[in-house]
Parts: structure tokens; sequence; C-alpha cells
């Protein structure tokens, strides 16, 4: 074998996709030839940098609820086989009778939502990364001048990761985020103007507080006013588990004002 | 219909959950270096998901189950494509041909000096060089290297011929150091001379 009968077989050898014959024979010509070693050798490394990304699970809730859909359609179809039958078209329906409608309205919960899908898109979501409470409070006094309560949910599971600078709604927000596993949990602190704020959404009354609660592109919000601020919380975590991080919040922020 | 023949639901999604809904994590990552994009990433997975369930009584046990998945995700990913022309579509990938001529390297000629950026390439780095390949590479690389599927497994996902796995892959993966190479020299890895 020479240098290009090598070449043209240097993917498939270095994948052991060769037969045992051609394999033999590329491997006794990388053993008399360095340049084709080197290849061989670079090409190793470069499968390595690829296997070496992180390998990321599924969020809990999304293999739960995929496992009671698809026990769903099990039953249906055990009951009524006959709706089985349009196969692409029951299973379409199945997935886009469950997805929230698309809301025209720009509503700042809702680019808090886009926020959070943004960040959490990206390699790197918080800009200062630390689990240090008092660290992040002091990176958004000297970053921006905000004075942000960054409560502890760690009780919960639910762990501090850092925090970034959001333009939210075209104004600056203070962005906290935390990790439940591979959960993230983004609480978001926006300034409003008075009366600017009409949350809108269901009403709920947690713990002797009221927040407003609303389901965007499958993720969770609870948010609520306190004066000229707003505050945001936006998970795939349940409701259960995001109201009682705000509630967590709010209790850190009366016991801070009155210190 | 064989439906009825796999007895009580309850059964049947115990039987599809060990064989098919293993592979979910393996589903979602490509999903996501498909879409880029996390609520329809896992749309496309509950769609496919539910399209196997649906066509599992045509499923032969003891074939490969994760290349099956992996085509159902694929012909989903594609409709919606169509539908919604999300993604521009390459497929002629001979007109890619000429584009990556360059990206083949030299036999022989020593060490690369260019290799020694991959100690210090970022994750986010292979994303972002992933989701600037063109579809019908980033494909096959997705499935070869990052899910380790052989060229069979790629050939039936993708519906072409082992040559032709392995044509595509030399292609995709040089495109993908190219570019990890550029990025390399954006953090100052290398220097312009490389």
């Amino acid at each position: 074998m020479n240098c290009s009968e090598f070449e043209s077989r240097l993917h498939p050898f270095v994948d052991g996709e060769l037969d045992v014959g051609e394999t033999l024979a590329a491997e006794a010509h990388a053993a008399e030839c360095p340049g084709c070693r080197n290849r061989v050798a670079g090409e190793r490394r470069f499968r390595q940098l690829l296997r070496r990304q992180p390998r990321e699970s599924v969020p809990p809730e999304f293999r739960a609820m995929l496992r009671a859909r698809l026990r769903r359609s099990a039953r249906v179809a055990a009951i009524r086989p006959w709706l089985v039958v349009p196969a692409a078209a029951a299973a379409a329906a199945l997935v886009w009778a469950t997805l929230p409608g698309v809301s025209p309205s720009t509503n700042l919960v809702g680019n808090l939502v886009d926020k959070h899908i943004a960040y959490a898109q990206i390699e790197q979501p918080a800009e200062f990364v630390s689990a240090d409470r008092a660290a992040v409070e002091e990176w958004f006094r000297q970053r921006a001048g905000l004075r942000v309560t960054v409560a502890d949910f760690s009780p919960a599971g639910i762990r501090l990761a850092g925090a970034r600078i959001a333009e939210a709604g075209e104004r600056k927000a203070a962005y906290v985020l935390y990790e439940k596993g591979r959960t993230l949990l983004s609480v978001f602190t926006v300034p409003v103007a008075v009366g600017e704020a009409e949350l809108s959404g269901t009403r709920v009354s947690y713990r002797g507080r009221d927040y407003v609660t609303q389901e965007r592109k499958g993720y969770r919000t609870v948010s609520w006013t306190e004066g000229q601020v707003m505050f945001g919380l936006v998970s795939m975590l349940d409701y259960d588990s995001i109201l009682q991080c705000a509630d967590n919040l709010r209790t850190e922020r009366s016991r801070q004002a009155r210190l | 219909m064989r439906l009825l023949g796999w007895g009580g639901g309850a059964d049947r999604a115990r039987e599809f959950e060990e064989v098919a809904l293993v592979h979910l994590d393996a589903l979602h990552r490509s999903a996501l270096r498909l879409t880029h994009n996390r609520p329809e990433a896992e749309d496309l997975v509950q769609e496919t998901f539910l399209r196997a369930f649906r066509s599992f009584h045509r499923f032969n046990p003891g074939t490969n189950c994760r290349a099956w998945l992996f085509t159902i995700l694929r012909n989903a990913f594609l409709n919606r494509i169509r539908q919604g022309s999300h993604e521009v579509l390459e497929d002629d990938p001979a007109a890619w041909e000429s584009a990556s001529e360059s990206v083949t390297q030299p036999a022989g000629g020593g060490t690369h000096p260019q290799e020694e950026f991959f100690q210090t390439v970022l994750h986010g780095d292979v994303d972002r060089a992933l989701k600037a390949l063109p579809l019908v590479f980033r494909e096959a690389v997705i499935l070869a290297d990052l899910e380790g599927l052989n060229y069979k497994e790629i050939g039936q996902v993708l519906g072409c011929p082992p040559g032709t796995v392995m044509s595509r892959l030399s292609r995709g993966r040089g495109l993908l150091r190219q570019a990890l190479g550029r990025f390399a020299r954006e953090h100052g890895y290398v220097k312009e001379s490389e």
C-alpha cells in the first residue's frame, strides 16, 4: 500500500471499518511511513476531542412526560386499535394538542422565557460563575450597581450556578441562574414602571403570598411585582418547586429589608 | 395488524421502554445538535418516540433499535424542514465537494501544528462548528463521532451506501477541523502563521 492508497482508506481505517486484509496492509504502511502515521494520530486525537463533548441527559421531567404520554397512547391503542391506523396523523395530533398556543403578546414574562431558552442553549449561560450567594450579590453591585437578593434554594437540591446581566424588554435585568441536576431555574429581577407590569396568567396564592403563573413554550413561570421591581422565575421544574423558591426569595428579601 | 397481538397496552409500553426508550438521551442530544433549539428538539424527540411506538409492531426484535430510532428522528426532522424551511437543505452533496476540496491535507509532511489546538478547543466551539456544517455532513459526523454508530448503521439511517457514508464523514470532519482551527485562532491559541 502506498501513501495515496493509504490516504483514501484513512477514515475507514481509523474508524475500524476496513476488512482484516486491508487493516493489516494499512497498519504495515503506517509502521513504515511517519507521515501517514502522523495523519492517523491526528485523526485519533480529533475523534477523542469529539467524544469528549458533554453527554447531556434529557431533563427528568421530559423523560417522565414522554413515558406518561406513551403509556396513555398504549392504553388508547389497546382499547380502540382503529385509532392507531393513521399513525402519523395521530402522532402529530398528540404532539400538537399539548403545545401551548402561541400568543402574539410580547409581554415581559414571555420575554423572560425566551431569555431562559436562549441562555439554556449557550455553553456558559452565566457570565459570572459562582455558587456563593454573597459573591453573586457583590458582583451585581460592582458590575451594574444593582442590589439583588440571591436566595438559597439548596435545601431543595437547587444549586446556585451564577449570574448575568440580561436585557429584558429593552432594559437591564439581573439574572440569577440555578440548577437542579441538569434542569435550569432562572430568577429574573426586572425594574418596571408603576402599573407597567400587568401580569397575565393564572393568579395563585402560595403560603399567603400572591403570584401569577403562566406556562409558555413548555416552561413554567412564576412572577410577581414588588413596587417597581418585577420578579420572574422560569423553569421546567414543577410549579410546586418553583413556588417554593419564590416564597424562599420573598422571605429572604423581607429579612434583608428588616436589617 | 398485529397490534392486538401485543396483549395489553401496558405490556407493549413496557417492552417499548426497555428496547427503545433507553436510547432517549442519545436521540435527544442529536436532536439538539440538529435543531439548535431546545423546545424544538424536545418536540422532535417526542414525535419520534410516538411514531416509533405506533410502528413498534413492525420493528423486528433483534435488529438495531438505535439505528431504527435515528432513522425515524431524521425523517421527522426532514419533514419539519420541508414544511417550515428552517434550514436550507443541501440535497446535493456534490455541490460541496469542490468547496471542501482544500480540506484534504497532503499526505506525509511531519506533524501538523494546527492539531495542537485540539487540547484547547472549548466545548462550545464544537457545537458552533457543527452548527455551521452543511446538514449532509453534520448528520454523518453526529452519528459517527458523537453517537458512535458504525458505517452500516449510519448508512441505514441516512439511506445511503457505506461508501457514501465514508466520503461524507471525511469531508465533514475536514470542514469541522477547519472551523475549529479558525476558532482556535480567534481565541488566540494558534498564531495566524500556523
